[in-house]
């Protein structure tokens, strides 16, 4: 996978208890498709991120699950009712079981 | 007027140059790997709905109606009905009509979320539907459907 930290975007770190926040996030990832031909007409080995999670704390908050429908450089927004501060752990795994992750704190206000 | 005329002798020019150019890249015929999946397609779809019955508000699904960057189009999906801990949205999935494959992603929530939405960028292989489907905790099936034109330049995949 990428070496580059994934982007995050948060549109509040601090909420109020219950406020929606909104949560932008992209990697570097070129969720070959499978679907390619190198020069020599041989097929790319297929290779996406397979899931994307987020957690706030020990609660699961989103899931995402792409298929090969997805563009390069995957990019997700997600929203979320902010219940608790803590800790919003993003996960991304691709078919390789290469990891990627990313931390922003939340708390509340 | 003579820069007028000009101008509009280059125009027509122009047109001429890439008429030609935009049917024959419409005549490549589409690789066989890049072709629909309609069976694919009928089963996701299938799969989700199972034995609800689908209805078609509270969904809001928003893509561009005209996608000019085929490889990276924006959808944003969102279930309007008003939401509480009794009744969330459990799963959302976006399918894309006639791509090779046509489930697209899944979007999953929990209790815990206290909202659905989420947004991500597709690529499409040509002209087509846009579907988004939603489960929702009390076994409704939401759905919504978009046309999105592809710009000739080209196939996302």
């Amino acid at each position: 996978m990428s070496v580059k930290p994934p982007r995050v975007w948060v549109s509040n770190a601090r909420p109020a208890r219950g406020e929606i926040v909104r949560v932008r996030a992209q990697i570097e990832h070129i969720m070959e498709s499978g679907l390619r031909v190198d020069g020599e007409g041989k097929p790319r080995p297929r290779n996406i991120v397979r899931r994307f999670e987020a957690r706030l704390g020990a609660n699961l908050v989103f899931v995402w699950e792409p298929g090969i429908s997805i563009a390069q450089n995957p990019y997700i927004e997600f929203t979320f009712a902010a219940r608790e501060s803590g800790e919003l752990l993003m996960q991304w795994v691709d078919e390789k079981e290469v990891t990627l992750e990313a931390r922003k704190t939340l708390t509340l206000a | 007027m003579k820069r007028r005329h000009f101008v509009a002798g280059g125009v027509a020019l122009g047109t001429a140059l890439v008429v030609p150019a935009v049917r024959a890249q419409s005549k490549a015929a589409v690789l066989p790997q890049l072709a629909p999946n309609p069976a694919e397609f009928k089963k996701a779809m299938a799969d989700f709905v199972g034995r609800a019955k689908p209805l078609e508000t509270g969904l809001k699904l928003e893509v561009p109606v005209l996608a000019d960057n085929p490889s990276a189009v924006p959808v944003h999906v969102s279930v309007t009905l008003p939401l509480s801990d009794q009744l969330y949205c459990k799963e959302i999935i976006v399918l894309a009509e006639q791509n090779p494959s046509p489930l697209a992603c899944r979007f999953q929530f929990t209790p815990f979320t206290g909202s659905a939405e989420a947004a991500a960028r597709l690529r499409l292989s040509q002209t087509q539907a846009v579907h988004a489907l939603a489960r929702m905790s009390d076994g409704r099936v939401l759905v919504a459907r978009q046309n999105v034109t592809v710009a000739a330049s080209g196939c996302g995949m």
